[in-house]
């Protein structure tokens, strides 16, 4: 007898990627030869792992708690059982199909799958195979200047940036141009996920010659030769300008801690100022691109940067509840610029360049993924905040981080 | 040209020295305008910010002795499409200089207040180059706004929209603003219309149409690396051609002029088109842009390739079609330091039809003036022919006769009669009265109104319009009455002057164009 | 009996807007005090006039300790990424900086030209220009000038650059110089003759390849294919080769090429450290 397993309801390999929220899957039998029954086979399911390789757990509704394996009762004739995987919360793959999902029928093997507990880490923390696929997948999407990176470099300059700083939809926007990067390096290489900078912390593995670069007393990042963010190039010109203004080892001196920025209040227009500090600060701890708007995004680091902005963001919305749009708290309700309301839709994705917006929309929709529907190619400022389909599970983006659990 | 066409090793305090000599000669203003061209050899080698002190200089200069009607296209580019705050800073004070408001320059106020209100900055004009703060680009705006007064009712949603979703702005800048709102409101429906054309767009005659024999074998290659003459691409039927680099840092420039391709193709494809109009996006800098980076490029911009529909670098042979087009840009080693905006229509030979520049044009319009050439291109085959001109002339020739002949067409058989013998026509007296012939020239009367009207249309010039029909007004209105009789001479006189202006209006603009 | 005292926590809460501020403008506060007071209220100028002209007047000043002035800047530069707040603050500021780029103290001077330089500003372009024209009005040393020249490659750095390469100062100006040239496609001969020169440095010749990678990629690859097969040549070159035929070569000319894949085997099994590995990735995508 056979079993066809399906992650996120799809046969497809660029499908089989979970993070810690619930996704959900299918089984259903395709080769009853050998079966006891002529209605239902009692199937269990259970989760292999290789070396320091992912977890996932099993459950079989939209509720209650999760569990290590689950048996499930499968029709003979073909119809698919549904059912819920998860990465169990602090056991994140290091490589693709590093876990595997086994169906048993009694002792024997009927079918099984390999699939990634793909979620975003501590970039100082990375396996050398991971950061060696990010940065490879990172130099593909800017193939020398030529490649897609220049939309996303594009969408950060002088004149779009009113459209994501400086009012609520800062973090929002931020969080919709992450996840548009995101999806595409994972169409490169779908192992892939964006990791963050805890720039409140020393992160000496970050500024490494195999890594991010390290940068020169001119402020000249060098790479390693194996290294093909050597060929990084944007705006027509090779190479990145990075100064830190602090010793790599260390962290950089006069940010707020994770806790200072977590008890800046519990409503979100207290919570935003982090605008200033971390989020400002961490810019201007650099010389360089990083450290001016109009070049910030010329510098791959932007983009860790970002990702832990967004991480302080998903753990202060994890500690208060702050997901519902609904939830006065949750955002900044007051009349706000156009791109900064709950009900407006983002640029450039909503492809609009009629005044106030840009005069162009580089990029065009955002990106799509295999594993969800969120948050759709034209995203809204509201469908930023249930990122993890908490109040719906359909509204859930595909990402978590390694330290923000989902339940 | 000008005694500078060799001088772009000037320094730029000689450069300063010299608009600030050609200003006190009012009989050289023509080469500070000349000098506004960006293809001008002074600004050869030249970088793009020392282009902008140059210019805005210009601009400066120009302004102490009011901006005349032909200079003012170079001020409202820097309103549409300019993000260097100098520039801008120094357009908006020199429409000021312009001797009365007029609503056409509202709406670039407000464009440029939009684009550049998160990027003020201070400027100074007390010198040349200086970069002290005196006032700032906001300033010099709102400044402007104010002088606009009544001028910028048109604008005031968007003064008003500013006011209730101030954001940044400062308390001062917004008090202003707030004063110039009270002053507009209450709205007051208006009808008055825009009264100044602004010579952004040029067309050409078929006969006037320089020939494209010497850019005709240019090898170009396309996105896809596949190799095209100019001549195999372009020649057939007519083309819509924009220039662009993948370089260019202004996204109100080459970014949006691609952008806006991309909407024409789908203009194009909607209404049956794209296969009888090409579009063509030709780089400025072949050398840099790859096929690889235009092919991204233009994707990312949503343009639409396909056979008829390509990005284009020129293999060799660039210099040769920047002269042909007469391009407005110029380069830095070989990168570009500056540009306008050029699109250009070409008929089905090749040649320029019409050209859009410096302000930003209509999608709907540039295809409308492609689709034009459609026709044309199944009229006339011999792109010298005299054929096309004669018959507009003979046409409104016909018309003119025909309505002299409805205003004094007789009552009667016997003055029928009479006209014949007056004219001493042989064997006229042999014609019967035939009544029917009046209702027949009062309808070639009435046609050839209308083909002044569509020539005048096309011409932007109605005055040949608005003369014809007065003619016909009063020609047929001295048919009423006897009493107006003599409208009917005053009737032929005006139409003649109409038609005379509608025939002779292309061949004059033309010239005037050319001349530019 | 003495009752012991709880020992009070670090506060995660952070102090008021107000208390902070008046900390980072007091000249009677130590400077300790005072940066970790400017790093604290970045959001601060753009709400308050008062607070901006304050934190300009730090800047600007100076008597002030420059550590105090270098976290003033930062504030600011912290503050205009919330570009809409800051909208009222942007014509200040950026005249501030002007002001402040021929301050006397260095490392102040570069930082604000490097912030005017990255907005492409005229002012910023014409001083760093002067300087290197000029060495006696130089307010950064060449190298830095260049590098901040390059933030806008329509700049007039490009002669300047040439002579540079020309008869450098030092390696550092000599390769931000071509660090520049790399935006002109016609300097494309000048990359690929010094990828060749095996007496020039490693970070010469990596800035080189990928410079040539940009501009003419077909040479690129017949050089590094060339660089590849001599034995002779240096590790790090060899390696920079290998990763840009791997990430970006012409996959189907590399895929037919059985002499270069044979030679690329042996160098996974033979070569230094960093060629093997680099080695290594070549094969896993082309195949033994």
């Amino acid at each position: 007898m056979n079993v066809e397993l399906q992650i996120n309801n799809s046969t497809s390999t660029r499908a089989r990627f979970v993070s810690w929220v619930p996704s959900p899957c299918r089984i259903r039998i395709t080769n009853p030869s050998g079966a006891a029954s002529s209605h239902n086979m009692n199937i269990k399911l259970s989760s292999v792992s290789a070396a320091s390789g992912g977890e996932v757990v099993f459950r079989k509704g939209t509720t209650g708690a999760f569990a290590s394996t689950i048996t499930l009762s499968v029709p003979i004739n073909g119809t698919s059982v549904p059912f819920f995987v998860a990465g169990r919360f602090g056991r994140p793959s290091a490589n693709n199909g590093d876990v595997k999902i086994e169906a048993r029928l009694g002792n024997a093997l009927v079918g099984s799958i390999k699939l990634m507990v793909r979620v975003r880490k501590n970039a100082n923390n990375l396996t050398t195979g991971e950061r060696d696929r990010l940065v490879a997948a990172f130099a593909q999407l800017n193939n020398q200047g030529a490649g897609r990176f220049a939309d996303f470099r594009d969408m950060h300059t002088n004149v779009s940036s009113p459209q994501a700083h400086g009012a609520p939809g800062f973090l929002p926007w931020h969080r919709a141009y992450l996840i548009d990067l995101e999806r595409e390096l994972q169409n490169i290489d779908p192992s892939v996920a964006l990791p963050y900078w805890r720039f409140d912390q020393a992160s000496p593995n970050i500024f490494t010659l195999d890594f991010f670069g390290v940068s020169n007393t001119l402020g000249t990042v060098q790479f390693s030769p194996t290294n093909p963010l050597q060929f990084w190039r944007t705006d027509g010109v090779p190479g990145i300008n990075r100064r830190p203004f602090f010793a790599t080892n260390t962290a950089p001196p006069g940010l707020r801690t994770e806790a200072q920025t977590l008890a800046l209040g519990n409503a979100y227009p207290a919570f935003r100022t982090m605008e200033g500090n971390p989020h400002g600060s961490a810019h201007v701890s650099f010389g360089g691109y990083i450290s001016s708007i109009p070049t910030a995004a010329r510098d791959p680091l932007f983009f860790l940067l970002h990702c832990n902005v967004d991480r302080l963001w998903a753990k202060w919305q994890r500690q208060f509840s702050r997901f519902d749009p609904a939830v006065a708290a949750s955002f900044d309700g007051a009349a706000n610029p156009i791109g900064h309301n709950l009900p407006d839709t983002m640029w450039p994705w909503n492809g609009i360049t009629t005044p106030p917006r840009p005069p162009t929309a580089p990029g065009g929709a955002l990106a799509s993924s295999p594993c969800v529907s969120a948050p759709g190619p034209q995203p809204r400022v509201r469908d930023s905040l249930d990122y993890q389909g908490v109040i719906n599970s359909v509204s859930s983006m595909g990402f978590d981080y390694d330290d923000v659990p989902f339940a | 040209m000008t005694e500078l066409e060799s001088n772009n090793s000037l320094s730029e305090d000689e450069f300063a020295s010299l608009i600030t000599d050609l200003a006190e000669r009012p009989a050289e203003r023509h080469q500070l305008i000349e000098l506004l061209h960006e293809d001008h050899p002074i600004y050869d080698q030249r970088g793009a910010a020392t282009i902008v002190r140059m210019r805005g200089w210009i601009l400066h200069t120009l302004s102490k002795d009011q901006i005349k009607d032909d200079e003012l296209i170079f001020v409202l580019e820097e309103l549409d499409t300019g993000i260097d705050p100098y520039l801008v800073a120094a357009a908006a004070k020199a429409l000021r200089s312009y001797p009365n408001p007029k609503r056409t320059f509202a709406p670039f106020v407000v464009h440029a207040l939009a684009n550049i209100r998160y990027r003020d900055e201070p400027v100074s004009f007390s010198e040349y180059g200086g970069y002290g703060d005196e006032t700032t680009i906001l300033q010099e705006l709102l400044a402007t706004l104010e002088w606009l007064g009544e001028s910028a009712r048109s604008v005031l949603p968007e003064l008003q929209a500013l006011v209730s979703q101030p954001a940044g702005l400062s308390k001062k800048l917004l008090n202003r603003i707030e004063k110039i709102v009270r002053s507009l409101e209450p709205v007051n429906d208006s009808t008055e219309s825009c009264c100044l054309r602004l010579r952004d767009r040029f067309t050409w005659e078929p006969r006037s149409r320089k020939s494209c024999t010497e850019i005709e074998s240019v090898l170009f290659e396309d996105q896809n690396h596949e190799l095209t003459t100019f001549a195999e691409f372009f020649k057939g039927q007519p083309s819509i051609v924009v220039f662009f680099y993948t370089r260019c840092d202004n996204p109100l420039k080459c970014s949006l002029t691609i952008t806006k391709l991309g909407r024409i193709q789908r203009i194009l494809v909607q209404n049956g088109f794209a296969s009888r109009v090409n579009t063509a996006a030709i780089t400025y800098d072949p050398e840099f842009d790859s096929p690889e980076r235009i092919r991204g490029y233009g994707e990312n911009r949503g343009l639409l390739p396909g056979p008829r529909h390509r990005l284009l670098r020129a293999r060799d042979g660039i210099d040769s079609v920047r002269k042909h087009f007469k391009l407005g840009v110029n380069f830095i080693e070989s990168l570009v330091n500056r540009h306008r905006i050029e699109v250009y229509i070409l008929d089905a030979q090749g040649q320029v039809a019409s050209s859009f520049q410096r302000i930003h044009w209509d999608e709907q319009e540039v295809v409308n003036a492609a689709i034009e050439l459609l026709d044309e291109s199944k009229q006339v085959q011999d792109p010298n022919s005299q054929i096309g001109h004669r018959k507009s002339a003979f046409g409104n020739t016909f018309g003119l006769l025909a309505s002299i002949g409805f205003a004094f067409f007789p009552k009667c058989p016997i003055c029928w009669a009479a006209y014949l013998s007056m004219f001493g026509i042989a064997g006229l007296g042999q014609i019967p009265y035939s009544p029917w012939l009046q209702p027949l020239l009062a309808t070639v009367m009435l046609i050839n109104l209308g083909s002044v009207w569509l020539r005048a249309r096309a011409t932007e010039r109605m005055i040949s319009f608005y003369l014809a029909s007065a003619g016909a007004i009063a020609i047929i209105s001295s048919k009423f009455s006897e009493s107006l009789k003599a409208t009917a001479l005053l009737g032929i006189v005006l139409t003649l002057a109409g038609s005379m202006l509608s025939t002779f209006s292309g061949r004059r603009q033309q010239k005037e164009l050319t001349s530019h | 009996m003495t009752t012991k005292r709880k020992a009070t926590k670090k506060s995660a809460k952070p102090r008021s807007t107000r208390a902070a501020m008046s900390v980072a403008i007091s000249k009677s506060k130590p400077v300790k005090e005072r940066v970790a007071a400017l790093a604290e209220v970045p959001l601060a100028v753009c709400e308050s006039d008062k607070d901006l002209q304050a934190t300009l007047n730090v800047l600007r000043d100076q008597d002030e300790p420059i550590e105090v002035r270098l976290a003033s800047l930062q504030s600011l530069q912290a503050a205009s990424f919330s570009v809409i707040a800051f909208e009222s603050c942007r014509a200040d500021y950026i005249a501030t900086l002007r002001k402040v780029a021929t301050d006397p103290n260095p490392e102040l001077r570069q930082r604000v030209l490097g912030i005017l330089a990255r907005e492409k500003d005229g002012f910023a372009q014409k001083k760093l220009l002067e300087g290197l024209q000029n060495p006696t009005k130089a307010l950064v040393p060449p190298e830095k000038a260049l590098q901040l020249l390059s933030y806008d490659i329509h700049s007039e750095a490009y002669s300047v650059a040439r002579k540079v390469v020309e008869n450098p100062p030092n390696e550092d100006a000599k390769r931000e110089a071509l660090r520049l040239l790399a935006a002109d496609a016609k300097s494309a001969p000048l990359f690929e003759k010094l990828l060749r020169d095996k007496n020039e440095n490693a970070e010469i010749r990596q800035i080189s390849a990928a410079a040539l990678q940009a501009l003419k990629p077909e040479k690129l690859q017949s050089n590094a294919r060339d660089i590849l097969l001599d034995d002779s040549d240096y590790d790090d070159i060899r390696a920079t080769s290998l990763t840009a035929l791997t990430q970006f070569g012409d996959a189907e000319a590399v895929a037919k090429d059985e002499t270069l894949k044979k030679h690329v085997g042996k160098m996974s099994e033979k070569g230094g450290a960093k060629v093997k590995r680099s080695a290594r990735q070549f094969m896993s995508k082309y195949g033994r």
